[in-house]
């Protein structure tokens, strides 16, 4: 039974500090999340642990940080679902040159970069139990991630989500998670199944045939709901409560499936029907708790499991450096390249390589999967970490260097459904 | 074929297609590394209590109710500490099997007879025949040359979840 007392003081802390921190973020013109991560580190054993010890085991006690991971899974699961939500697949296949190449650029560079990287760090951070193969695709994958919400958020903030350039960029967001998504449930599968009695190809079999089954199948009953809406102006509490259901379900069967829960819940969200005052509708009955109180939980319990004092001695922040060089060298520069090979102008072309390098909280939920089957190490956990709170922090001021806002007014084009998204997520 | 489209082949198979295949062959050569024995996981150690209380500091390791060692491990370095005592932590090195811990922050006090500056010294070998299961070594005080040392056993217990195996 946990202990409810130290489970409702965290979750108390854990707010409190959280909503100081995101809002103290606010004044420097960062997107919330930004300080929501770095309230995650300051409450784990790299500030807290480390300056108050006795403080820190009292009101995170590791008996009870079970029961604390449990509540911010289940805020993670149906964050991805609102992620899945806030893509729109059909928008995604007709994108011009620019948006393909930047895309699958801003994939390929920092996947093959991180690769490389890999060579490197695998004889140094990794151990014999972990395959190069597994350790270098995770590294890409992780290092490939472009951070959806928050970039919708940024782009909402800064008046760009119709112009060329948050289309693109939204849009190559779009495609890079759902690259980054698929990589990583390979990379799962794989790991999972060679400690399953279950043949891999059994388990690929029942994720096609899961896949099939939602999208044929579930996506047409969605449908009702959305003539539903259509008809009423509202979906009633038990068809929400049925919508949740079919999230939970579907995380629920990817997790059987070997891969994890949260490609199940990001599927259901993905499935959902487009039309924007729909997926507004439905945001708007899920984000409030999901942003407010649960996503601050995941934020803490990451900052809990990062531990800055691992990076010690010089060649521990070189590697560290190193990651971040990486990452930013790839998305940056491989967007920034392939954009202005496509015809944008430099500075233009910098600007969307600058927001493909926002990573946010998608790169903590990769990373967290990464520790969790142990394809990467504690103290590569935690520079992983701070590479994401560091690219995801340079964004706002580095967008401002090089494109100040007078350079970023383009004709309108069309509205991606992320317009009506993530308003509070970021 | 247009210009613009002869660009769009071009860039797209300079910046996609031969990354792809560059990381066809870096993936390729990295099979051929090789990474530090794997010491990650919970360890449980068998040893002699009495010979153990009687080293300075040898006290509070012994009265930790069930032997065991939670090793995390990153690369070459890693952290040990104990499930059954939380406040004792150590941090530690790995030089191709032998794993060598200073236990500092044994909780110094004269009734558990464990004085500053006299830290245990963990130094151990795993058994890569043995599947990185098995590890043998011994606990001796640092700073004192008369005194002798504990040797121990540990096994590693099967992992709770799945690592990212061959």
């Amino acid at each position: 039974m946990p202990n409810l007392f130290t489970l409702v003081l965290q979750i108390t802390v854990i707010l409190a500090v959280c909503r100081l921190t995101g809002s103290l973020f606010r004044k420097f013109h960062q997107p919330r999340v930004v300080g929501e991560m770095f309230a995650g580190i300051l409450l784990g054993p790299s500030v807290l642990g480390w300056m108050a010890p006795q403080v820190s085991a009292y009101l995170f006690p590791p008996s009870s940080l079970g029961f604390l991971n449990a509540l911010s899974q289940v805020g993670v699961v149906i964050f991805m679902f609102l992620v899945g939500l806030g893509i729109d697949p059909k928008k995604l296949k007709h994108q011009s040159h620019a948006a393909v190449l930047v895309s699958h650029v801003s994939i390929t560079a920092p996947f093959v970069l991180a690769s490389l990287l890999a060579l490197y760090l695998y004889p140094r951070l990794s151990d014999a139990s972990v395959s190069f193969t597994n350790f270098a695709l995770f590294m890409g994958a992780a290092m490939s991630v472009t951070a959806f919400p928050v970039l919708a958020r940024i782009l909402t903030e800064r008046d760009m989500m119709k112009s060329t350039l948050g289309n693109i960029a939204i849009a190559c967001a779009a495609v890079d998670d759902v690259t980054g998504w698929c990589i990583l449930a390979y990379i799962v599968v794989l790991i999972r199944s060679a400690h399953q009695a279950t043949s891999i190809w059994v388990t690929l079999a029942g994720i096609v045939l899961f896949a099939a089954v939602m999208i044929y199948g579930v996506r047409f009953l969605l449908r009702g709901l959305e003539r539903t809406f259509h008809k009423y102006g509202e979906i009633s509490e038990n068809r929400m409560a049925f919508l949740l259901l079919l999230a939970l379900a579907s995380a629920l069967c990817t997790e059987r499936l070997g891969i994890h829960l949260l490609f199940g819940s990001f599927l259901m969200g993905a499935i959902m029907p487009k039309e924007p005052k729909f997926v507004r509708y439905v945001l708007d009955r899920f984000e409030t708790i999901t942003i407010t109180l649960l996503l601050p939980l995941f934020f803490a319990f990451t900052g809990l499991r990062t531990n800055i004092g691992l990076l010690s001695g010089p060649s521990m922040w070189f590697y560290c450096a190193l990651i971040i060089l990486v990452a930013t060298g790839g998305k940056l520069g491989g967007s920034t390249i392939a954009g202005w090979l496509s015809g944008m102008p430099l500075r233009e072309a910098a600007g969307l390589g600058t927001l493909m390098n926002t990573r946010g909280l998608m790169e903590l939920v990769i990373l967290n999967i990464g520790l969790d089957i142990k394809v990467i190490s504690p103290a590569l956990f935690s520079m992983m970490v701070l590479m994401a709170l560091f690219t995801t922090f340079m964004t706002t001021p580095v967008l401002e260097l090089i494109c100040p806002d007078q350079a970023l007014r383009p004709a309108p084009q069309k509205i991606s459904v992320a317009e009506v998204s993530f308003q509070e997520i970021a | 074929m247009s210009g613009t489209n002869k660009k769009f082949v071009f860039a797209y198979a300079f910046l996609v297609v031969l990354p792809l295949l560059g990381l066809a062959g870096i993936l390729k050569s990295g099979r051929g590394l090789q990474a530090p024995a794997s010491i990650d996981g919970l360890w449980s150690l068998q040893l002699d209590s009495g010979q153990l209380n009687s080293l300075p500091c040898g006290k509070v390791l012994a009265a930790i109710p069930d032997h065991a060692i939670l090793i995390s491990q990153s690369g070459n370095s890693f952290v040990l500490s104990f499930p059954g005592a939380p406040k004792i932590t150590a941090s530690g090195a790995l030089d191709g099997t032998t794993l060598r811990a200073s236990l500092n922050d044994m909780g110094a006090s004269k009734e558990s007879g464990c004085a500053d500056g006299q830290p245990l010294t963990m130094l151990a070998t795993v058994d890569r025949r043995a599947d990185s299961r098995i590890l043998a070594g011994t606990f001796s005080p640092t700073n004192c040359a008369t005194c002798a040392s504990v040797g121990f056993k540990a096994e590693r217990q099967a992992a709770a979840s799945p690592k990212g195996g061959h």
